[in-house]
């Protein structure tokens, strides 16, 4: 009985993650607070969250083999794993549903003002169902083309859009205060990079145990790009960044070469639309895969649809509008999701070196 | 559950009716394992009962030996055998030069091998008692020589049938390299696979399938290139072929391949014996089928549909530009008319004013939305293609002229179609005929992408790509994902994929097929001027 029989490389899992951390952080990352320090902020967080990883990844190692759900049971016993791992599950569920909002948000608010939200979602919904339905191994492949393709995107995007950015947006340097600057850089910390923490289930399909560390090589680099696009839009819309709701989006309007190249937003919203659909399907996948090892399943399939159906209606009643989701985002979900990033797997961690389990192999 | 349930009982019901499934009506007697007898005329009466009384079957009656007192017949079918080879190399050895032929009393231990030996001036001969084989064996262009008071018959190869010759192909013509293509003759088939590749490890292994056809096929492979788990599981997927009927490799293929539920071809076909031969070198397994020049070979990539054989017989520079086009064709045949109805009906912003107003003015005053027209243009065209495909050359030459004016300009011109509409079908129809092997899947694709764009516009181009990526990248072939070497992506495997490496740089095969034995050739092959002598 085996629910996920597919491996995954090292190489994989570094796109997968660098897409699910570019899963939102293209379109809007919530360091706005930071003024001009965004850019460094976002650094900083990743530094942050390379220490949640370095814990994450410590009790994959430990329980190489095994997802999340199952190390529980072994830590804290049959009734309080179980729990610990539901709200695991919630979280990933509740997170999937985010991110169907915010996208779906983007494009009702961008292209399709009179379309009613829950058509895209459906469609959206329904493309991640089929991803996750075929696997871990078929979600890493569609993600190392989809995450090349949006690199080649950022980097062709920043170079198109150097014409219309003045460096001096950036200044002055440390304009805001310590207290600021750290809480910015938590916001980043927690928002796109500590999230990659839903690794901690995919670790397990891994083809070398030991490749788990890639992804703290995948969190520098993303944590490289996505500093370089807050940057640029700063440079490029300058006050104007702290604004608006969408600055990425707002940014590469800007784009005008040779009166030929311009309103190119429409061709940039298929890279957000990839990315999003990266990270919603690795969440809905672990969702999936998690309440089927918690209730011992011989497969997750059944589960696809109907979790699709509570994303889709989670996702629904989440906010009424982007601005309430930005707010969220930026000021309570910095301490929500800290038991679930650091605190758990912390505890876990600490538990299992006591307990010395699992037993060495003698 | 209930439906695979009651399909079962129907299933029942029908073998409940006719007893013997496996196409022997029951007032005739299974022959296929009866052994002859060694009298001649119960024997002959046996054939003739399992071959009825066709009159192509023939059966010649003759005399030979000493004193002309052995008594024998040559039981074979008209048409299927070289006359030649009968008059000359069995007839008239045992009826002339047998008289003289004194056997001195001497009674040799087998006549029968005797006669094999020093009178049939045939190549392939060999002996059978089993009545089912000798039937199978004239049926497929073999003499049968039953003699009296032997129970064995001497199958005598004759098979000479009309066929064609070795032709130029008519589907894949292509500027340099070798013209001939496959024919129809399973035997001159494996002959010009063998004349490619003379290595001893071209093992051509033969079987039989189709109850009814017994049609005969080769699986074409090289013993130290393939991966033997690839040769098992083709032969286990043969074997699971139990069907009356295998008139085509296109039978085959879609009884074995991978994906039976996708537009996607699992399998390749080809019908050009260097395309082939460049396929098993590199690993591949190819399946041969009698009675038709189209070759599969397997396990087949998407890549291979943009590959063709003139690129690798021209210099790379050039052809790798043709391989970039074929991919922008191959997206401008799924992708143009969707992108046109998301354009004109959802985001006009996009396109340059003067142009945005040159459409609109057309648009003005025809009465369909963008969709609409898109899709009844697509199926104008399909029809206009499939009325010219099989009429003769003269007539097609009426279908495209009534086409190109009455549907072209006519309908631009009576306000039904956009003239821009016009212009986007016709270059996504070309678009899509340079790469033919992918022509049916472009259409499919191409219809479900305009009704999401009328729907939902470039979310809706966007969500249809994302679900075509998903599926291709959940294909298999054969235990190879199918869009290999680009997911999983494998780097070395790229110099053949979007561009065409030189040749000396191509010093491995592509992984997942060739890897039992990587290496095709030396490296650091690229060649050098010579040194200049220094004196």
């Amino acid at each position: 009985m085996k629910l996920e029989s597919g491996k995954i490389s090292g190489s994989q899992l570094i796109f997968l993650a660098m897409g699910f951390i570019f899963g939102t952080s293209d379109i809007v990352i919530p360091v706005q607070a930071a003024r001009q320090m965004g850019w460094l902020t976002v650094l900083s967080g990743a530094l942050e969250a390379l220490v949640f990883a370095a814990i994450f990844t410590a009790l994959a190692m430990r329980f190489r083999g095994k997802t999340l759900i199952e190390f529980n049971d072994m830590i804290y016993g049959a009734l309080f794993g179980k729990i610990i791992s539901l709200l695991y599950i919630w979280y990933f569920l509740h997170l999937a549903s985010l991110n169907m909002k915010f996208i779906n948000d983007f494009f009702m608010a961008i292209i399709y003002p009179e379309t009613p939200l829950v058509v895209l979602m459906i469609f959206l919904t329904l493309i991640c169902a089929s991803a996750v339905r075929n696997g871990l191994e078929v979600i890493a492949r569609c993600s190392v083309l989809l995450t090349i393709f949006t690199i080649f995107f950022y980097i062709a995007d920043t170079l198109m859009l150097l014409k219309e950015s003045d460096v001096s947006n950036l200044l002055p340097f440390m304009g805001i205060s310590w207290r600021a600057f750290l809480l910015s850089s938590h916001r980043a910390a927690t928002l796109p990079f500590g999230e990659t923490v839903v690794f901690i289930m995919i670790f397990a399909f891994l083809n070398k145990h030991t490749e788990a560390k890639k992804i703290n090589l995948a969190i520098i680099l993303a944590a490289i790009a996505v500093s370089m696009v807050t940057a640029r839009n700063t440079a490029v819309l300058g006050n104007l960044t702290y604004i608006v709701t969408y600055p990425s989006f707002m940014a590469l309007r800007q784009i005008n070469i040779g009166e030929i190249l311009n309103r190119m937003e429409l061709t940039v919203t298929i890279m957000f639309l990839s990315m999003a659909f990266v990270k919603i399907s690795l969440l809905y996948y672990t969702t999936a895969l998690g309440i089927a090892q918690l209730f011992h399943l011989r497969s997750y399939l059944p589960l696809v649809l109907p979790l699709g159906a509570i994303i889709i209606a989670l996702g629904m009643i989440n906010f009424d509008n982007t601005i309430q989701d930005i707010y969220f985002s930026a000021n309570f979900y910095p301490i929500y999701c800290l038991p679930f990033q650091i605190g758990f797997p912390l505890l876990s961690l600490i538990i299992a070196v006591i307990r010395g389990i699992p037993k060495k192999e003698p | 559950m209930f439906r695979s349930i009651s399909k079962k009982i129907q299933f029942l019901k029908l073998l409940h009716q006719n007893p013997n499934p496996s196409g022997n009506s029951h007032d005739f007697p299974d022959f296929s394992q009866t052994q002859l007898t060694n009298n001649l005329n119960k024997n002959l009466s046996l054939l003739q009962d399992i071959l009825g009384h066709s009159n192509d079957v023939n059966i010649r009656e003759f005399c030979f030996g000493n004193q002309g007192k052995i008594k024998a017949l040559l039981i074979f079918i008209d048409g299927l055998v070289d006359a030649r080879i009968i008059n000359e190399s069995i007839l008239r050895p045992l009826m002339y030069n047998s008289r003289f032929i004194d056997s001195g009393g001497k009674v040799t231990t087998d006549p029968l091998r005797e006669i094999e030996r020093s009178m049939l001036s045939v190549g392939n001969i060999k002996r059978i008692n089993r009545v089912g084989d000798i039937v199978h064996n004239i049926l497929s262009g073999s003499t049968a020589l039953l003699i009296d008071s032997f129970c064995e018959a001497v199958i005598i190869s004759t098979r000479g049938w009309e066929t064609r010759g070795v032709q130029e192909s008519k589907t894949d013509s292509i500027v340099r390299g070798p013209r001939e293509g496959f024919s129809e003759n399973l035997r001159a088939n494996t002959a010009l696979l063998r004349r490619k590749i003379k290595s001893p490890d071209l093992i051509i292994e033969s079987r039989t399938l189709g109850k009814k056809t017994q049609t005969d096929i080769c699986i074409a492979y090289l013993k130290t290139v393939v991966n033997p788990r690839l040769i098992k599981e083709i032969k286990r997927r043969l074997e699971q072929i139990k069907t009356d009927a295998i008139l085509e490799s296109g039978y085959i293929e879609q009884f074995i391949e991978d994906n039976p539920l996708s537009p996607f071809p699992s399998i390749d076909n080809n019908e050009k014996p260097d395309i082939i031969a460049a396929k098993i070198l590199e690993g591949r397994a190819a399946i041969l089928v009698d009675g038709t020049p189209f070759v599969l070979t397997m396990p087949m990539v998407l890549i291979e549909n943009f590959q063709s054989a003139g690129d690798y017989y021209s210099r790379p520079y050039y052809t790798s530009v043709v391989r970039i086009i074929r991919y922008i064709a191959f997206l401008v045949g799924i992708l143009a008319p969707a992108a046109y109805v998301a354009l004109t009906t959802y985001h006009q912003e996009l396109l340059p004013t003067p142009l945005l107003i040159t459409m609109a003015a057309s648009r003005e005053g025809t009465p369909f939305p963008a969709m609409i027209e898109a899709l009844a243009m697509g199926v104008v065209f399909e029809i206009l293609r499939e009325a010219g495909v099989r009429l003769p050359r003269p007539v097609g030459q009426a279908i495209s002229i009534v086409g190109a004016l009455v549907i072209g300009e006519s309908a631009v011109s009576a306000g039904l179609i956009t003239a821009p509409m016009v212009i986007v079908v016709a270059f996504t129809a070309i678009c899509s005929f340079v790469v033919p092997a992918l022509y049916d899947v472009q259409v499919i694709i191409r219809v479900i992408l305009v009704i999401l764009a009328g729907f939902l516009g470039e979310f809706g181009i966007f969500i249809g790509l994302l679900g075509l990526l998903v599926h291709l990248c959940a294909l298999q072939s054969f235990g190879t994902p199918y869009l290999s070497p680009l997911a999983p992506l494998n780097p070395s495997g790229l110099k053949d994929v979007f561009v065409r490496a030189p040749l000396w740089l191509m010093s491995n095969r592509s992984r997942g097929m060739g890897e039992w034995d990587p290496l095709r050739q030396a490296f650091r092959l690229m060649p050098q001027q010579p040194e200049k002598d220094n004196e």
